[in-house]
């Protein structure tokens, strides 16, 4: 059974890919860490909520991944360690709203419930929050970058959603182009008038 | 290019106008000082900073300001009351342009709209932002204060599509009872300018652009945005920084003609060391957007840049 999802990291950010069979995930937060191979993925994440759902994202499109460790400066205001840590022991509302979280506007909009709990089953959370020691930090991916069988499931696949084009039911004009072209801001449609 | 249906408000902050049609008004433009990282900072909790280079960046945009007839204003970043209540003073001893009071923490927000009512620079402060997450504190905070302008942020984190982001300006999420627009109303803000907030590239970056033209449609208040901040946070031109820096530049200055294009009032560009290339660059798009105008009998300002510069 194949543990990663096909062209993974699945969304791409402020991070880079190391060992793909790797067992941990490192999120350096708001600092910057040079990257060590044996860690699956390595970047930071300083916004609590597209920042957050890209983590989530590249771990459960990877098996692999069975640890996450959260280190480097917490970034002010967003607060996106103290919010993955509320993600991981809390999860999410009906809304999306992370409970929890103290960050600023802490919502997960693009992801299901059921991706939320399989981030929270999949993976164990290490909260080193604050540690920039960069020997320290290799040394825990160094201890357990190894130490875990992938989790057992399928690596989740995610799919850009295709958005329809719908028609609008009723357009009226609110900007003008010229004498016979105007435009319906709300439908975004320019069309000239007979 | 075009000419909206409804009339559109014009703001007017301490002496500076934003809004209006297309071709009318310059385009504002507010560079960030003493923002995350920014070099001049010695302590950011603080507030500590380089005197000399603050007030050379600040006469710089000043001057750019002066030449092409694009207002300023001033981007204050801080990460705490102190920090921005050192930051105002500073600012508002070394210019007249209004400022705009930013922290990613709401409590120094707070804070600092209650020291410029204190120290009488509420009229000059604009709030950055009212926005999806504020609470009863916050709006008691603004009513009580004597600040009358804000930004008000349109991202919705619940549905951040067009349509989601429309809804929260108009009517909130499904933990509101009332839209951006009017909670705005209710602290005590007259001068209301949107702004449909920026995700990155990849993540919608372009609807903001729409969200423009709606909202000027729909309410005729001025709409902006920090649109620089979509490819400043886009990996691939990040890449591309490390090579040739000015590409990045380019990139970064030139995102603004978008949010012009798109019927756009002010833009928050970013870093105010790009004051000499945004005011040029925001001064070309106002001509052409002015001159593509003029058949529907747009007057531009006295000061706009056709007035001054062709």
């Amino acid at each position: 059974m194949d543990t990663v999802s096909e062209k993974w990291p699945v969304t791409k950010g402020d991070f880079s890919a190391g060992n793909p069979k790797s067992c941990i995930a490192v999120v350096t937060l708001a600092s910057s860490v040079p990257l060590f191979e044996k860690a699956a993925i390595w970047g930071s994440c300083k916004t609590e909520n597209l920042g957050a759902e890209k983590v989530v994202m590249n771990v459960v499109s990877n098996c692999n991944i069975r640890y996450v460790l959260l280190c480097g400066g917490e970034s002010r205001g967003h607060l996106a360690g103290q919010t993955l840590k509320a993600l991981y022991e809390n999860g999410i509302d009906e809304d999306g709203r992370i409970l929890g979280s103290e960050g600023a506007i802490p919502f997960i909009e693009n992801l299901e419930i059921e991706t939320i709990q399989r981030f929270r089953q999949q993976v164990e959370l290490i909260d080193r929050t604050g540690l920039t020691d960069i020997d320290e930090i290799y040394s825990i991916v160094d201890n357990y970058h190894d130490s875990e069988k992938p989790f057992e499931a399928s690596p989740i696949s995610f799919r850009k959603a295709v958005r329809k084009y719908k028609p609008p039911e009723s357009i009226s004009a609110d900007i003008l182009i010229s004498e016979k072209v105007v435009m319906d801001a709300f439908s975004g449609l320019i069309y000239e008038i007979a | 290019m075009f000419r909206f249906q409804k009339d559109q408000k014009i703001a007017n902050i301490a002496g500076v106008k934003i809004g209006g049609n297309p071709g009318e008004l310059p385009t504002a433009l507010a560079g960030t000082i003493f923002y995350e990282g920014h070099d001049i900072v010695e302590d950011a909790n603080e507030g500590l900073f380089d005197r000399k280079i603050a007030e050379d960046l600040l006469n710089s945009q000043r001057a750019s300001s002066d030449e092409t007839g694009n207002p300023c204003l001033v981007h204050i970043f801080g990460n705490t009351e102190q920090a921005l209540s050192n930051y105002i003073d500073f600012v508002s001893e070394i210019t007249d342009s209004p400022f705009l009071i930013d922290s990613p923490d709401p409590l120094a927000r707070m804070a600092a709209a209650e020291y410029v009512s204190e120290i009488g620079l509420g009229d000059r402060a604009v709030y950055n932002s009212i926005n999806m997450t504020i609470g009863e504190k916050e709006c008691k905070v603004l009513k009580d204060s004597d600040i009358d302008s804000s930004i008000v942020l349109g991202f919705n984190a619940m549905d951040s599509g067009f349509k989601g982001r429309m809804q929260l300006l108009e009517s909130g999420t499904s933990s509101m009872d009332k839209g951006l627009i009017d909670i705005s109303l209710e602290c005590g803000m007259c001068n209301i300018l949107i702004d449909p907030g920026i995700t990155p590239m990849g993540n919608g970056s372009g609807v903001s652009l729409r969200i423009t033209l709606a909202a000027k449609a729909k309410w005729g208040l001025p709409v902006g945005s920090g649109i620089h901040n979509a490819p400043s946070s886009w990996e691939w031109l990040r890449d591309k920084k490390k090579h040739d820096p000015l590409v990045f530049k380019m990139c970064d200055i030139a995102s603004a003609v978008m949010q012009q294009a798109a019927a756009g009032n002010f833009v928050l560009y970013g870093p105010i060391e790009n004051a000499p290339y945004i005011f040029p660059v925001a001064a070309m798009s106002d001509i052409m957007i002015y001159e593509s105008a003029e058949e529907f009998e747009i007057e531009p300002a006295s000061s706009h840049p056709f007035n001054r510069l062709v």
